[in-house]
């Protein structure tokens, strides 16, 4: 009954600052218009039969399904590793931790083709983890869905993990306190308190390394020209017949990715709380 | 079974801070309330208790058990902390649900009064039945409160933790929650420890206060004692006594102490706790400070100390009006709006002053 702000209120900006506001839509109006018109044009440009018969394409279509494949994996591994390491962020203290979180950071700033170049060196078949690898479970990762799942999975695993290591840090550690009071076991505790309370922010997360997956070109195309993911696909499509015959396949994996990107989004927000505080 | 609890000689070192041999004790049915201003080491304490720190030496013993060793989930206490942190993912119902039930068949209220253990039941003593599907959002304080009380109670503890549970509230919710949480703990024989730092917690719940400050005890006893006689200036300051003075120890007799502030000399009875020449502290509760209309005749009593002084400032908080007065030393005293507005009270105003000298209480430092 007292804890109810008065929504409207805080809502309403005071009238000096319209200037600032103005000012912030006006900018941000822009920006937004640069980041979705030329996908809106992208889109536009194609009739439906021109996509209808890319569609018929089996290359075209195997090269999305392996991309979505690869996508589903890297985001899984990604979700199975990284959100230990993210509670254990989140929730330890020990020497060397803010070297750890740059870390997982590391791959943002490290230009895809690097990464692939790098990824190759260690997992080609002369690299430390390759050889032995290949020689023990016959992995292999050039030219192998394994590659491209590696090549994703290097440049996009640090969405998981940092949305996933805010999510746990914006659990009120009293919380679980409590849950052990109450004859919970640490176990049950993170189970029924802690991952429930978080999973919001790291669906978030595995959402993005998701959509990030889809769309890796630079590192996945040196581990694997072939077989083709979608962006490698178009960019072939692009080199041997131009524009037109791309801009088909283009807006073919365009409305995959955002229609499986809205459907991760809305699951993620399936329940109706708020889930903190 | 016993559901005494004791800490003995509970040591912890974390980081700068020190928690220096702690020994207290609670018996059953008894609030305990632990006070002490921030970083004095008290919440520590209570998360020893609870199992969420392990104490570098010493032991916890919870009814007679020995818990020192053992995890939070196996210890059966309760714990209630600021904003009595429901789950906020889980409703009413879900949030008591979740708490552990073990085989134990009533529980021991100590007054014939046995209350349920089931959830419906819980939820129908605590009179939150119709909230079972709300979330925890959507409560008020006081609902908050009651469904916190019914889900610790689901877990059957032999001890309660209440880690500043009303902090975050207002004053008039405050002193509605308190009330109510003093008659749910009286119907029960279970002892409850009540860490704050607002001496009007200490004042509502405790039977017995210990006062922490950087790691130590520095008083414990029955709140009577502890309100009555503080033992520094520190303990009085922090139980909220207005008049804390510095004063000098002229001559003891078997009775009384006779005291100087400045140029003006005080007689106190109580114990002894100075010799002649010591510097002392003198705590005067603003209610047993009488101000009046200035008095021709002397003292009616030895045992009375008169002083005259104007009126330095007034405040108005009804129904009281605090008075402070400039009688050679400052002094708080209280009166009741009519009263001050029958005095026609107002700063430069000359009035008179008494303190029974049993009211004045020494401390050593």
């Amino acid at each position: 009954m007292l804890q109810r702000p008065a929504k409207r209120w805080d809502r309403r900006a005071p009238s000096q600052s319209r200037g600032l506001y103005l000012l912030c839509w006006f900018l941000g109006t822009i920006l937004v218009a640069f980041l979705v018109v030329p996908l809106i044009a992208l889109a536009l440009s194609q009739s439906g039969q021109s996509l209808a018969s890319v569609a018929r394409m089996g290359d075209v279509r195997d090269a999305i399904a392996l991309s979505l494949e690869g996508a589903f994996l890297s985001a899984a591994i990604a979700a199975l590793m990284g959100v230990p390491l993210a509670y254990g962020l989140a929730r330890t203290t020990f020497p060397g931790k803010s070297v750890v979180a740059a870390l997982v950071d590391l791959p943002l700033a490290v230009p895809h083709t690097v990464a692939g170049i790098a990824l190759l060196m260690v997992l080609g078949r002369q690299g430390v983890l390759g050889a032995p690898l290949q020689a023990l479970v016959g992995l292999k990762f050039w030219g192998t869905l394994a590659g491209i799942v590696a090549a994703m999975l290097f440049v996009s695993a640090p969405y998981t993990v940092n949305a996933a290591r805010m999510g746990f840090e914006a659990v009120d550690p009293r919380l679980e306190k409590i849950a052990r009071t109450l004859g919970l076991g640490p176990w049950r505790t993170f189970a029924r308190i802690t991952l429930p309370l978080a999973r919001r922010s790291i669906m978030t997360g595995v959402t993005l390394t998701y959509a990030r997956s889809i769309s890796e070109f630079g590192a996945v195309v040196i581990l694997a020209y072939y077989p083709m993911t979608a962006p490698v696909k178009i960019y072939e499509l692009f080199l041997r017949f131009g524009l037109d015959q791309a801009a088909g396949a283009s807006v073919l994996l365009l409305a995959v990715s955002l229609a499986l990107f809205l459907i991760l989004r809305t699951l993620s927000r399936g329940t109706p709380r708020r889930e903190n505080r | 079974m016993s559901t005494d609890v004791a800490l003995q000689a509970l040591t912890l070192t974390l980081g700068a801070f020190r928690l220096q041999s702690l020994n207290l004790t609670v018996s059953r049915g008894q609030i305990l309330v632990i006070l002490g201003p921030n970083g004095s080491g008290k919440s520590v304490t209570l998360e020893i208790i609870a199992g969420f720190h392990r104490p570098d030496s010493g032991r916890v013993l919870i009814g007679g058990r020995d818990v020192t060793a053992l995890a939070a989930e196996q210890r059966n206490v309760g714990y209630v902390v600021q904003n009595f942190g429901l789950f906020p993912h889980l409703t009413v119902a879900q949030n008591i649900a979740i708490a552990r039930r073990t085989d134990r068949k009533i529980i021991e209220t100590g007054k014939a009064l046995s209350v349920p253990r089931d959830d419906k039941g819980l939820l129908a003593y605590f009179d939150v039945a119709h909230l079972a599907h709300r979330w925890p959002e959507d409560l008020s304080p006081g609902e908050k409160q009651r469904v916190a009380l019914a889900r610790v109670l689901a877990s059957e503890p032999d001890l309660f933790l209440f880690d500043e549970p009303f902090a975050a509230l207002d004053t008039q919710t405050r002193d509605q929650l308190r009330g109510d949480l003093l008659s749910f703990l009286r119907t029960l024989s279970i002892p409850a420890i009540f860490v704050t730092h607002d001496h009007a917690d200490a004042m509502t719940l405790a039977d017995r206060i210990a006062v922490l400050r950087e790691g130590a005890v520095v008083q414990d006893g029955p709140a009577a004692d502890i309100f009555g006689r503080p033992v520094s200036s520190f303990v009085a300051g922090f139980l909220g006594v207005e008049n804390i003075l510095k004063a000098q120890v002229i001559e003891t007799t078997d009775t009384l102490t006779v005291l100087a502030i400045d140029d003006r000399m005080l007689r106190a009875s109580g114990p002894m706790v100075a010799a002649a020449g010591d510097p002392v502290c003198l705590a005067i509760r603003a209610e047993h400070v009488t101000i009046g209309p200035p008095q021709a005749e002397q003292p009616p009593s030895f045992a009375v100390n008169r002083f005259e002084g104007l009126v330095t400032s007034v405040r108005s908080l009804n129904p009281l009006v605090t008075v402070e007065v400039d009688c050679g030393f400052p002094l708080k005293g209280y009166l009741l709006a009519p009263q001050a507005h029958a005095m026609n009270i107002g700063a430069g105003k000359l009035v008179s002053v008494e303190i029974a000298a049993d009211a004045v209480h020494v401390m050593a430092n």
